[in-house]
C-alpha cells in the first residue's frame, strides 16, 4: 500500500532522513518511533508531500507520489497532528467537513458523514456539531482531529503524535478508542510517536529510527524479545516483559466481582461477600461507589456507614485498558484486585493480580 | 471605610462627577458687544435661572452619589441617563438664554458658550464612558447612553433652537462653505484610508511572508510615523511642485505642490503603519498547526489563504484600519495648512482672526466625525470577527 524506496532528505549539509526503505501493507498500523531529531516526522510529511524528498521514491498503491498533484494526493490521505490544528473560526461540524467540502460532496452527504464520525469518536453529534474549538477540552479536540482526518474515508491515515498533547488518562482512553476504531475501519496507518508504550500498544509493525536511518522494523513482540542492536535494546529498555503487557487488553481477564448495592441490608451483603474479604459497592444504577470489608460488616448498621468511598476515575479501569495499566493500578493502590467499569462508570467486573501474573508468565514463554 | 468605598465605586465616574460640579463657578455664557470684542461672562444662575442651576447641581450630586456606590447595572444606567439629561438641559436652556441676551444687547451682540458649558460637556462624556465600561454586555444601553445626548443637541441645532449662539451664527454665515469643507474632509480622510488599506494590506502580507522584506517595510512605516504631520505635509510640497513644473500635464489632475495631492500622499503614508503592522501581526500570530493541517488535508495555497488566513486575520487587520481612520480624521485637519481644505480650514481661520467660535465650528465636527468613524469601524470589526474567535463565547 505504502512503499518508501531509498528515501533521503537533506537540508543543506544535514541529512534528516538517510536512504530509508519501508513498506506498509494495507490495513496495517506502522508506528515510526525514535529519539527526537531521528527523522520520523520528516518521513511522515514526505508521504503526503508536505516535504519533498531529496532523492528516492515514495509509492502509494504502486503509484509514484511525485507524479500526483500534492493537493489531490493529500485529499486521499487522512492527516492528524499533535497540536490538532482545528480551525478556530469554524464549528466542529465544518472542521470535520473540510476534506469532503474540498471534494465537493453534496450537503446532505456531508451532514450525514459528520454525524457518523462524531458518533464514531464517541461524541454526541447534537451536542458537539455546533461547538467551536475553543469550547473543547484537549481530549475532545484530539478526537475531532481524528474524525476530521477520517472524514473523506481515506484508505491511508498519517498521524503525528495524535495523542501527544493530553493527560495520561485521556491518552489511554484515546488509544483504546483508536484500537477499537481501527479494528472496525482497517485503515493503513502510519503513526509517529516518541512514546514506546503507545507504539507497543497500537502498532502492527514498529519502525525504530535513529539519525535518519531505519534500525529495526518488526512486530512489537519481536522488537521486544529480539532487539536487533544494542541501540534498540537500550531504547526499548529493561522492562520488556512489562511492556508486553501493553499489548494485552484486560477485556478477556474480567471476572465477575462480588457486588452489593448501597441500599442492601447487612445480611444481603454478607451473603454476597461469602468467603471473600471484601465486595464492591455500587448505587442502584450499577455505578461504582466504593468497597466494603467483610470484617467491618459486623460493626456497622448500614452499607454506607462501612463503605470506603473510591474516586472511580482514579481507581477503576476502563474495559479497554491494558494489563499493564491494570498492574500499575494494583501496585499503585496496593489492591489485589481492580474494578473494571464501562463508559458510564458502571461496574462490570474486576481483574485480579493472579491473572496478571499468569499472563506475564505466558508472555515470557 | 471611605477608602473601601472609593475602591468599589467607579473612579472614572467619580472624577467626571467632580469635574461636573467644578463647572459651576465658571462662566457659562459670554455676552459680547461684537464678534471680536471681549465680553462679560455670566454664571450658570445668571445665564439660565436659579431653578435650572439647582436642577443641574442636584443631577451632578446624584451622579456623584451613584459613582461612589457599588458598581452595578442599574447604577451605571442611571449615571448614563443623568449625564445625558444634564447635557440636554444645558443646551435646551442655552438657546432661549441666548435669544434673551441678544435681544437686550447691542445690534451685533453675540452670545457664546464659555468654559462652564465645555467643562460640563467633558464631564458628561467622562460619565458616559464610565457607564459604558460598566455595561459590557448591554449593547443597546451602551448605544443609547452614548448617542442620545449628542442626537438631542443635533436636533436642537437643526430646529434652530440654538440659532443665537455665536458658534451657530458663525455656521449660518458660512453654511455652504461648511458643507464644502466637510465633504472635502471626508474625501481626504476616506480616500487616504482606502488607499492606505489597498497599499498597506499587501505590504503587510509581504512582510509576514518574507523575512527579508519585513525589516525595510517596517523601517519605512515606523520612520514616517515619527515625522510631525506638519513637517511631512511641508516636505511633500517641494517634490510635488517640482514634478508639476516638469510635467505640466500633472496639473490637470490637480497634482501641485499645495492642495489635495500632497495632503492625500501624507495621509496615506500615515495610515500605512497601523494597517501594515496589524496585517503583519494578524498573519504571524496564526497557529502554524492550523496552516499545516489545512495544507496537509489538501487545501491549495490560495485555499489556505482564503479559507483560513483571511478570516482569522481579518479582525486584526480591520482593527488597524480603524486606528488609521480615527487618526486620519484628526490629521486631515492639519492638511488645511497646505491648502487642502477640510474642517481644519475653520480652525486656522479662527486662529488667524482670533475668533474662538470659528475654531470651535471646525473642531467640534472633527471630534464628532472621529467618534462616529470609530463607532462604525468598531461595529465592522465586531461583525467580521468569526464567532469562534470572539472572546467569552460559551
Amino acid at each position: 500500500m505504502i512503499k518508501l524506496e531509498q528515501v533521503t532528505k537533506k537540508y543543506g549539509a544535514t541529512v534528516a532522513v538517510n536512504g530509508l526503505s519501508l513498506e506498509v501493507n494495507e490495513g496495517e498500523v506502522c508506528v515510526l518511533i525514535g529519539p527526537s531529531g531521528c527523522g520520523k516526522t520528516t518521513t511522515l510529511r514526505m508521504i503526503n508531500r508536505l516535504i519533498e524528498p531529496t532523492s528516492g521514491r515514495i509509492l502509494v498503491n504502486g503509484k509514484d507520489t511525485s507524479q500526483v498533484k500534492p493537493e489531490q494526493l493529500r485529499r486521499s490521505i487522512g492527516y492528524a497532528i499533535q497540536s490538532v490544528g482545528l480551525f478556530p473560526h469554524l464549528t466542529v461540524a465544518t472542521n470535520i467537513a473540510t476534506v469532503p467540502e474540498l471534494l465537493h460532496w453534496d450537503k446532505t452527504r456531508i451532514a450525514r458523514r459528520v454525524e457518523e464520525l462524531l458518533t464514531l469518536v464517541g461524541l454526541s453529534p447534537a451536542e458537539y456539531a455546533g461547538k467551536y474549538p475553543s469550547q473543547l477540552s484537549g481530549g475532545e479536540a484530539q478526537r475531532i482531529g481524528v474524525a476530521r482526518a477520517l472524514a473523506a474515508d481515506p484508505p491511508i491515515l498519517l498521524m503525528d503524535e495524535p495523542f501527544g498533547a493530553v493527560d495520561p488518562l485521556t491518552r489511554e482512553r484515546l488509544q483504546a478508542q483508536f484500537v477499537a476504531i481501527q479494528q472496525e475501519l482497517k485503515k493503513t496507518v502510519i503513526l509517529v510517536t516518541h512514546d514506546l508504550d503507545e507504539a507497543i500498544r497500537l502498532a502492527d509493525l514498529i519502525a525504530i529510527m535513529a539519525a535518519g536511518k531505519l534500525v529495526q522494523y518488526d512486530t512489537p513482540e519481536t522488537t521486544l524479545s529480539r532487539p536487533a542492536s544494542k541501540f534498540v535494546h537500550d531504547f526499548v529498555g529493561s522492562d520488556r516483559a512489562l511492556k508486553r503487557l501493553s499489548r494485552i487488553s484486560v477485556e478477556s481477564f474480567i471476572k465477575s466481582a462480588p457486588t452489593v448495592t448501597i441500599n442492601a441490608s447487612i445480611k444481603q451483603a454478607e451473603a454476597a461477600i461469602g468467603s471473600r474479604r471484601s465486595a464492591w459497592v455500587v448505587d442502584d444504577k450499577g455505578q461504582l461507589l466504593g468497597w466494603i470489608d467483610r470484617t467491618d460488616l459486623s460493626q456497622v448498621s448500614s452499607i454506607s456507614e462501612g463503605m470506603v468511598t473510591l474516586e472511580s476515575k482514579d481507581i477503576a479501569l476502563w474495559q479497554n485498558a491494558t494489563l499493564r495499566e491494570a498492574l500499575s493500578r494494583m501496585l499503585g493502590q496496593g489492591f489485589k484486585s481492580i474494578p473494571v467499569v464501562d463508559e458510564d462508570t458502571k461496574l462490570i467486573g474486576e481483574v485480579t493480580l493472579g491473572d496478571v501474573e499468569a499472563a506475564t508468565a505466558e508472555a515470557e514463554e | 471605610m471611605m477608602v473601601r468605598q472609593w475602591v468599589t465605586g467607579n473612579s472614572v465616574a467619580v472624577t467626571g462627577s467632580c469635574l461636573g460640579l467644578l463647572s459651576l463657578p465658571f462662566g457659562w455664557l459670554t455676552l459680547k458687544a461684537s464678534r471680536l470684542t471681549a465680553g462679560t461672562s455670566l454664571r450658570l444662575w445668571d445665564a439660565f435661572s436659579w431653578g435650572v442651576a439647582a436642577a443641574i447641581i442636584v443631577l451632578w450630586l446624584l451622579c456623584l452619589a451613584l459613582s461612589l456606590a457599588e458598581r452595578d447595572k442599574r447604577h451605571a444606567i442611571t449615571i448614563g441617563i443623568t449625564a445625558n439629561a444634564i447635557l440636554i438641559l444645558t443646551f435646551i436652556f442655552a438657546g432661549p438664554a441666548a435669544n434673551r441676551l441678544t435681544a437686550t444687547g447691542a445690534e451685533f451682540a453675540r452670545v457664546s458658550l464659555s468654559a462652564g458649558v465645555w467643562v460640563t460637556v467633558a464631564a458628561v462624556y467622562m460619565l458616559v464612558f464610565a457607564a459604558r465600561q460598566s455595561l459590557p454586555d448591554y449593547r443597546v444601553w451602551q448605544n443609547l447612553i452614548s448617542w442620545t445626548g449628542l442626537a438631542a443637541v443635533v436636533i436642537l441645532l437643526f430646529t434652530g433652537w440654538l440659532n443665537n449662539i455665536s458658534v451657530v451664527q458663525e455656521f449660518l454665515g458660512r453654511e455652504s462653505r461648511f458643507q464644502q469643507e466637510l465633504v472635502k474632509h471626508i474625501f481626504l480622510f476616506g480616500g487616504s484610508v482606502i488607499a492606505g488599506t489597498i497599499i498597506g494590506i499587501p505590504l503587510g502580507i509581504w512582510a509576514a511572508r518574507n523575512r527579508r522584506a519585513e525589516r525595510p517595510i517596517f523601517y519605512f512605516a515606523n520612520i514616517t510615523q515619527t515625522i510631525p504631520s506638519l513637517a511631512l505635509f511641508g516636505l511633500l510640497i517641494a517634490p510635488l511642485s517640482a514634478l508639476s513644473f516638469a510635467f505640466p500635464v500633472l496639473r490637470e489632475f490637480g497634482i501641485r505642490g499645495v492642495g489635495a495631492a500632497p495632503a492625500l500622499i501624507a495621509l496615506i503614508i500615515y495610515s500605512l503603519l497601523p494597517i501594515v503592522r496589524n496585517t503583519f501581526v494578524g498573519l504571524r500570530q496564526l497557529d502554524p498547526a492550523v496552516i499545516d493541517a489545512g495544507l496537509g488535508m489538501g487545501m491549495s495555497r490560495p485555499q489556505v489563504f482564503r479559507r483560513l488566513e483571511v478570516p482569522l486575520a481579518a479582525p486584526l487587520v480591520l482593527e488597524g484600519v480603524r486606528t488609521a481612520s480615527v487618526q486620519a480624521v484628526g490629521l486631515t485637519a492639519v492638511a488645511a495648512l497646505i491648502g487642502a481644505g477640510g474642517l481644519g480650514w475653520f480652525v486656522f481661520q479662527g486662529l488667524g482672526q482670533a475668533a474662538p467660535d470659528l475654531i470651535i465650528l471646525g473642531a467640534i465636527p472633527i471630534i464628532v466625525l472621529a467618534l462616529f468613524v470609530d463607532a462604525v469601524m468598531r461595529t465592522i470589526v465586531r461583525v467580521s470577527t468569526p464567532k469562534g474567535l470572539a472572546t467569552g463565547t460559551s
